[in-house]
């Protein structure tokens, strides 16, 4: 066992770790229960004196957030599901077939997928509107797909590497063609490879704010990330519902990465590191 | 590649014409990504150059754009509020990037001590990466708010004048950038403490042996072994510097005046708000020189690494 002097000295770290990490987020969750009469009131209060949930209720009715959230949802989730497949076709080609050129390949796949987006938001704007997809999902789950690529990519490579050439031979003597091997036994056994990259790629679509703000402008087509700003007004910053909002909209999210926190620092730190 | 077709395994097709049937299968499982990235990045960067080569003439707005050759680029050099929105990028990068290295290898070092419960340490690293940037811009204007934020009722609590966070144009580029350094530090931490954690205990046994200091342990041996993961969470730190955007535009719109903007901030504004297509491209396509020149460091380290390892 540590000494106890260790021991104590484990204990101020996590502290400081995790108080840096929730700070913000319980302070919000505070402000959410306070009242405005409480809020301007000095010196400030810490603990809500008289918690009120009213700033929730009004939170859902003042700005249409469920209907932010739903587009969130949708955007999110349809670009995952393409980023992770697309990722996946080019993981496998790149990590388990005798290419030319691999490292090459890969690296304009990063690069190109790195290129800042404020340089891409003007063009695509343009090209968006266009097409006619300004203000349609798609026209933000094909840049998120985009987004996620590389991380994607790097993180389903490094689990295709690990599954042993022979499973997939086996596959094949068994009569599986070569993409029925990658859908049927590469894929299945990098499942939690693919499952992190999917984590990801939500994460990054649910985070964004730059396109989002720029390509949705109509309101009911906004993304929550872009939604919350709205509750502000011009001159007024009413900071109750500001946190009641914004403890519903990170919510889900904070669900998430509860959930899979595992799971989410393996793929983070599998693209930085291996990459 | 059909196994089936081929009698038996004596008959295996030759290396030669496996290699090309696996590279034709390659290419094909490459095309889906190399069509998205053509559509959503090769193409508007190419029509990005294009654009930035024309403009709307203000005398004769009916015309539409017309091409005036590299006149937004000579218009962006002469533009004083494009060198200022390009400093202070320059100046969040200089500060950000070196701070949040420090602050996240100390939350790396603190998160990598041998927890009972791993979870909650785990947790606090994760939720300032999760959230998204615009909120934590929001929290922070908050918490630099004059009369109601926290930073200025600690400072009065200590017997500090409160100052005016976000009127200042000195204070507003401290304040957006401790919201930044706290947003980012955080993933910078996860990747340092993966690189920690591959550094064999053995080596410190030994330096214990050998009677060093933890001191000396962290310099010679912590250090060096990070090398590699420093250089990596260095790259993509700068690379989403380069692009700050949501956090100032959070905290102060890039008040007060344009004293805290960013060339992000001020191409989405000529882009947006003031309509200047051409100009808006120009700038943006100076943006996009910049930061290829961090993305090519990153690409040259990259091969290095993956060519030793292969």
């Amino acid at each position: 066992m540590f000494p106890i002097k260790h021991r104590a000295m484990v204990w101020i770290a996590g502290i400081i770790v995790v108080v840096n990490g929730f700070f913000p987020a319980v302070w919000i969750l505070l402000t959410s229960l306070k009242t405005e009469t409480e809020l301007i009131r000095s010196p400030i209060t810490y603990l809500p004196e008289a918690a009120t949930l009213s700033n929730y209720a009004t939170a859902f009715t003042a700005q249409p957030i469920l209907r932010f959230m739903w587009n969130s949802f949708v955007v999110a989730s349809l670009s995952t599901v393409l980023c992770v497949l697309v990722s996946a076709l080019a993981a496998y080609a790149l990590t388990r077939l005798r290419m030319p050129h691999r490292n090459l390949i890969m690296s304009v796949l990063l690069a190109v997928a790195m290129f800042p987006l404020i340089s891409l938001m003007v063009p695509l704007f343009k090209v968006m509107r266009e097409l006619g997809l300004l203000n349609t999902y798609l026209a933000l789950i094909l840049p998120y797909a985009v987004l996620s690529m590389p991380v994607c990519t790097l993180v389903m490579a490094s689990f295709f590497q690990d599954i042993p050439p022979d499973l997939e031979a086996a596959a094949m003597v068994d009569g599986c063609s070569r993409v029925g091997a990658l859908f049927r036994v590469v894929i299945p056994l990098s499942a939690p490879g693919v499952f992190t990259a999917a984590i990801l790629a939500f994460v990054n679509a649910w985070d964004e704010f730059l396109l989002a703000l720029t390509l949705l402008n109509r309101v009911n087509m906004r993304t929550l990330s872009v939604g919350i700003t709205l509750y502000q007004g011009e001159f007024a910053f009413p900071w109750p519902l500001i946190s009641a909002a914004l403890i519903v909209a990170i919510v889900p999210i904070c669900i998430l990465i509860a959930v899979f926190q595992e799971r989410v620092v393996g793929g983070l730190t599998a693209g930085g590191v291996k990459g | 590649m059909s196994v089936v077709a081929s009698p038996a395994a004596t008959h295996a097709p030759s290396p030669v014409k496996r290699d090309l049937s696996e590279r034709a299968l390659g290419t094909l499982l490459l095309t889906p990504a190399a069509l998205l990235l053509l559509v959503i990045v090769v193409y508007p960067i190419a029509t990005l150059f294009w654009n930035s080569l024309h403009g709307v003439d203000n005398a004769n707005p009916a015309a539409g754009e017309q091409w005036v050759g590299l006149k937004n680029y000579l218009n962006a050099f002469e533009d004083e509020r494009f060198w200022n929105s390009t400093l202070h990028t320059v100046l969040y990068i200089l500060v950000t990037v070196p701070a949040s290295l420090v602050v996240g290898l100390g939350l790396a070092l603190l998160a990598n001590l041998p927890f009972r419960v791993k979870w909650p340490v785990r947790l606090g690293l994760l939720l300032p990466w999760a959230l998204p940037l615009v909120f934590a811009g929001l929290i922070f204007r908050w918490f630099f708010e004059y009369r109601t934020g926290v930073v200025n009722d600690v400072l009065m609590k200590f017997g500090a004048e409160p100052p005016q966070w976000l009127s200042d144009p000195t204070l507003a580029f401290i304040a957006i950038c401790i919201a930044i350094i706290w947003k980012s530090s955080s993933f910078m931490a996860l990747m340092l403490l993966a690189g920690l954690q591959t550094i064999p205990r053995s080596l410190y046994e030994a330096a214990e042996v050998d009677g060093a200091s933890k001191w000396q342990q962290f310099v010679e041996i912590t250090l060096p072994m990070l090398r590699p993961a420093i250089f990596v969470a260095l790259i993509f730190r700068t690379i989403t510097a380069i692009q700050t955007f949501d956090i100032p535009y959070a905290m102060t719109g890039g008040g007060p005046g344009e004293s805290t903007e960013t060339l992000a901030m001020y191409i989405h504004k000529t882009t947006l708000d003031f309509l200047d297509f051409g100009y808006g491209s120009a700038l943006a396509a100076l943006m996009f020189v910049l930061s290829m020149a961090a993305t090519s460091g990153y690409l040259k380290y990259t091969r290095r690494s993956s060519g030793r390892e292969r």
